[in-house]
């Protein structure tokens, strides 16, 4: 970063498939409220706002910054709204993170959020436009055969999805603002229905609704704070098209090339053991494995190894998702930015009953559109 | 008459509905007319050579332009595929059924499709397909003309042929 | 102010401002427009390291429609990327912001929005507040002309007042080979069109077009081998309001007044009267007014002397959305760098250029561009 920027404060909603005792507003600023208050600011204490969501038909409201800015305290404030599909969540983070490094904002605010119960996400993600290829079944319908492809060429052995489902429900268990929490055995995951095979029903994230907020400062202000910073290392988003011939749809290009930049940034050369905790976007338990070696944890088709010997639990060598994930909790414009909060906890040392041990540095990460999108940030608990 | 409220209102439910128009484009469009004279077409890249399906105006990975159109068989090879046991809001189709993606011979770029006429638990990846359409008469130009693929019965495509181009 | 990297608007093309392009895909329209910036610039797509758009799903009526423009965009090999989903003047706004941070250095950003393929005046509405405003059913020709008679009641503007500017507007437009209503109107002839929603004429308001946009922006050290004559940005801020219409004096724009004391602070510019050209985001003359009014500027088409105004003729003579705001950001640049053809502003120095999103003027940026850099 040009200039040093710290995530100084953190707040989220409890997440749950129906916030009825709440409209959009109230949700978002609960979210807003926490994370000022976690920094010990108010309003008048922020010089702009970043707010990302996913697509506006989720719930309707087209632009809902506009409608929100009394609810974000964005009166005669700038404003702005990211959307980059499902990583969204992590480039508005790291797009806050730009307005700091610029020198022309000392404090922002950062929030993302998602209601889904308040839309169709199945029909807002899959409608049928003409003249254009149906999706057909959704993001779990559209996933899947990539799924199938990483299997067929990693080899990895069939129960790989339910561990990684199982292992992810486990940790969401020890965090309080999960959707998911019910505990879940590798067993019942794999005798859940296939929905979408090779992806089973416990395999698969909820809908959720839930909102979190970040508070990015400067230095000088990251340094006069009450708590102690996380100070973003690095951080990138990478994109590529669709419809390029020979993409490699299980371990994409963007994403690959997303890490090696912001690890060349943060001067990271051995990130499986540089990095003490990675908080993913794993909205179907085989992503997990495929993650892994696009972001260069695993050697490629190995990432499923990592599981089968459960280096990636809490107490182990690279906990993932301590938070329990997307696969517990998805607010889907929210879910990039919890991974990317959720990082910046842990460098904390705030992550509650989730916190890992000794972490130095964490990594959060998002992806969206037909695995096109990327946004990764490494957050360090040292400048 | 009807009961005052016993809850408070704790939502509203509404439709929105917002009437749109989309145009194919007329490149697009030359495509859409072929299906209905059980056609697919695909557009060549100037400079690459590559195939795209449908046809693209531009190739994204040279972004030169793709202006000449070529006929595509109607065969392929299915190069990953998922089962879906969900039902799909707005669509009418029997559970399970298998969406695949088709990498048709000569193109460079799958397409999307459901597979039938077998079971689901028939369908593998390197199985070759062929299309099924719809008959004469009732092919109005969108991609519904292609109802589905279906085994063709030839050996399977090499593992290696296809699984770097799902 | 502290000294600010120095960065320029260098290069610019758009697809025709039409009502409805029967032929073209929105990826089809932006193609050959993001091939001619290029070109313009004389850059390869390599020569480009982040890109940003500027789009709305409800606009084009399709979720993630911003991530079919990828394909035409060159996005291969993967690129830095952003989108925002919102007039693609912001997205310029976050690659200027991008460029302060040190984290680009030539960029590109595209506006896209297929609005004949909609309803806008349907889909604007879902901008509102959901349970009050948008159920009643307000679309932005009625918020406008809530805003517009709030206006006329302060200042005492009437009828002819609004039709004398509209007319100067539609008198600029037609000069404007890349505008949509290229037909001059007198104040009569306006006035004599039917209420749309009173106090607004039918003459007064902004046909709603489509077109695709795409500019190049870099930094100093790039910008001056890229372009002749680049537009310098010399300051710039954006600001929005509450938006219940109840909630925020109509008849000003407060945020429009703070967006531009910012940026002509960061500038040194005194005022906008100061500026050569001034081009304008308002949709129909009693925005003008008010925009007139936020930036001290003279609240009469009759006014002599001071800057030229909507030499382009304004958003009032087209509107494109999504691109509206950029289109404004166009023509300082080409007013700035001898682009601008027969209504070019003689020898003009520097512009202020304003843009505008949202209901009655929600949220609005200004830009202060200059023919020198600012900071040395």
């Amino acid at each position: 970063m040009k200039r040093p920027v710290a995530v100084v404060g953190v707040g989220q909603t409890h997440h749950t498939s129906k916030r009825a005792d709440v409209n959009v507003a109230e949700m978002v600023r609960e979210a807003v409220d926490r994370a000022l208050l976690d920094a010990g600011l108010e309003h008048d204490d922020i010089d702009a706002i970043v707010l990302g969501k996913a697509p506006d038909p989720l719930e309707g409201i087209m632009q809902p910054e506009q409608y929100l800015a009394g609810a974000l305290g964005a009166h005669l404030k700038p404003i702005i709204r990211v959307h980059t599909a499902g990583s969204v969540g992590c480039t508005t983070a790291l797009t806050a993170a730009t307005h700091v490094a610029s020198g022309l904002y000392g404090r922002i605010l950062t929030i993302a959020f998602e209601k889904q119960s308040e839309g169709n996400a199945m029909w807002a993600l899959s409608p049928n436009y003409a003249f254009t290829q149906p999706m057909v079944a959704g993001a779990g319908g559209f996933f899947a055969p990539y799924c199938r492809a990483y299997i067929a060429r990693s080899g990895a052995p069939g129960h790989i999805g339910a561990v990684v489902a199982a292992n992810a429900r486990e940790n969401a268990g020890r965090n309080e603002y999960a959707h998911l929490r019910d505990p879940m055995t590798v067993e019942e995951a794999l005798n859940s229905m296939m929905l979408w095979e090779p992806i089973r029903f416990l395999e698969t994230c909820p809908s959720s609704d839930g909102a979190i907020a970040l508070v990015m400062a400067n230095e000088d202000h990251a340094r006069r704070g009450p708590r102690k910073p996380a100070w973003l290392k690095a951080g990138a988003t990478f994109t590529e098209p669709m419809y390029v011939p020979g993409r490699d749809q299980v371990s994409p290009l963007a994403g690959r090339t997303c890490a090696k930049w912001v690890y060349d940034k943060a001067g990271i050369r051995d990130p499986w053991n540089e990095i003490q905790v990675a908080e993913i976007y794993v909205p179907f338990s085989w992503y997990e494995p495929m993650w892994l070696e696009n972001l260069g944890f695993a050697p490629l088709n190995e990432g499923w190894k990592v599981v089968d010997r459960g280096d990636q639990k809490m107490g182990r060598h690279l906990p993932i998702n301590p938070s329990g994930g997307v696969l517990n909790t998805n607010p889907i414009g929210a879910s990039g930015m919890l991974r990317f909060g959720e990082a910046a906890l842990q460098v904390m040392g705030r992550a509650g009953e989730h916190q890992v041990g000794g972490v130095k540095t964490a990594l959060g990460h998002a992806y969206g559109g037909g695995a096109q999108y990327f946004s990764i940030g490494i957050l360090a608990a040292e400048l | 008459m009807s009961e005052p409220p016993k809850e408070r209102v704790k939502y509203i439910d509404t439709n929105l509905n917002l009437p749109y128009h989309y145009y194919a484009g007329d490149y697009k469009a030359l495509y859409l007319r072929a299906l209905k004279d059980k056609k697919i077409l695909g557009s060549r890249c100037s400079k690459s050579g590559k195939v795209f399906v449908p046809p693209v105006i531009a190739s994204p990975e040279t972004l030169a332009p793709c202006d000449e159109l070529v006929e595509l068989p109607h065969r392929g090879i299915v190069t990953t595929f998922c089962v879906v046991n969900v039902p799909v809001y707005g669509r009418e189709i029997e559970i399970p059924y298998v969406v695949a993606s088709v990498a048709l011979d000569g193109a460079d770029v799958s397409l999307y499709s459901l597979i039938q006429e077998c079971a689901a638990a028939d369908v593998h990846m390197g199985i070759r397909v062929e299309a099924v359409w719809k008959p004469d008469g009732e092919r109005q130009g969108d991609h519904t003309d292609i109802r589905y693929f279906r085994p063709t019965g030839e050996p399977d495509a090499p593992f290696e042929s296809f699984i770097h181009r799902l | 102010m502290t000294k600010l990297r120095n960065v320029a608007v260098v290069g610019f093309a758009q697809a025709p401002i039409v009502a409805a392009d029967e032929h073209h895909t929105g990826p089809e329209m932006l193609y050959p427009v993001v091939q001619a910036a290029l070109e313009s610039a004389g850059l390869e797509r390599s020569d480009v390291d982040y890109q940003c758009a500027g789009s709305s799903d409800y606009v084009d009526g399709r979720a993630f429609s911003f991530s079919q423009v990828l394909e035409v965009m060159g996005a291969w090999p993967p690129v830095q990327d952003s989108h925002v989903e919102m007039d693609a003047i912001w997205a310029a706004h976050l690659v200027w912001v991008k460029m302060q941070a040190g984290e680009s250095e030539v960029a590109i950003v595209c506006g896209f929005g297929k609005t004949s393929e909609g309803s806008p005046s349907h889909v604007l509405n879902l901008q509102l507040e959901p349970f009050y405003a948008a159920a009643i059913g307000l679309d932005p020709t009625s918020t406008a002309a809530l805003q517009a008679s709030a206006y006329m009641a302060r200042s005492g503007a009437d009828d002819r007042a609004l039709a004398e500017i509209a007319s100067k507007n539609r008198a600029a437009g037609a000069k404007n080979p890349d505008g949509q209503l290229r037909e001059a109107a007198t104040p009569e002839e306006l006035m004599a069109t039917p209420w749309a929603v009173k106090p607004l004429r039918e003459g007064y308001l902004a046909p709603i077009g489509e077109t695709a946009t795409c500019m190049v922006l870099a930094v100093e050290g790039r910008a001056e081998k890229i372009c002749d004559r680049p537009a310098w940005i010399h300051g710039v801020d954006h600001r929005i309001e509450l938006q219940a219409l109840g909630s925020r004096d109509l008849s000003r724009s407060e945020s429009t007044t703070l967006a531009a004391r910012n940026a002509f602070e960061m500038a040194g510019l005194a005022s906008a009267s100061a500026a050569d050209v001034v081009e304008l985001g308002s949709t129909n003359p009693a925005e003008e007014l008010i925009l007139r009014d936020a930036l001290g500027l003279p609240a009469s088409a009759r006014a002599q002397g001071g800057p030229a105004i909507n030499p382009s003729g304004s958003a009032q003579c087209a509107n494109p959305l999504m691109n509206t705001g950029l289109l404004r950001l166009a023509e300082g640049f080409r007013q700035l760098s001898g682009r601008a053809g027969e209504r070019g502003v003689p020898g003009a120095k520097r512009a202020v250029v304003h843009a505008s999103a949202g209901h009655g003027l929600q949220q609005n940026i200004v830009w202060v561009l200059g023919t020198e850099r600012r900071w040395s």
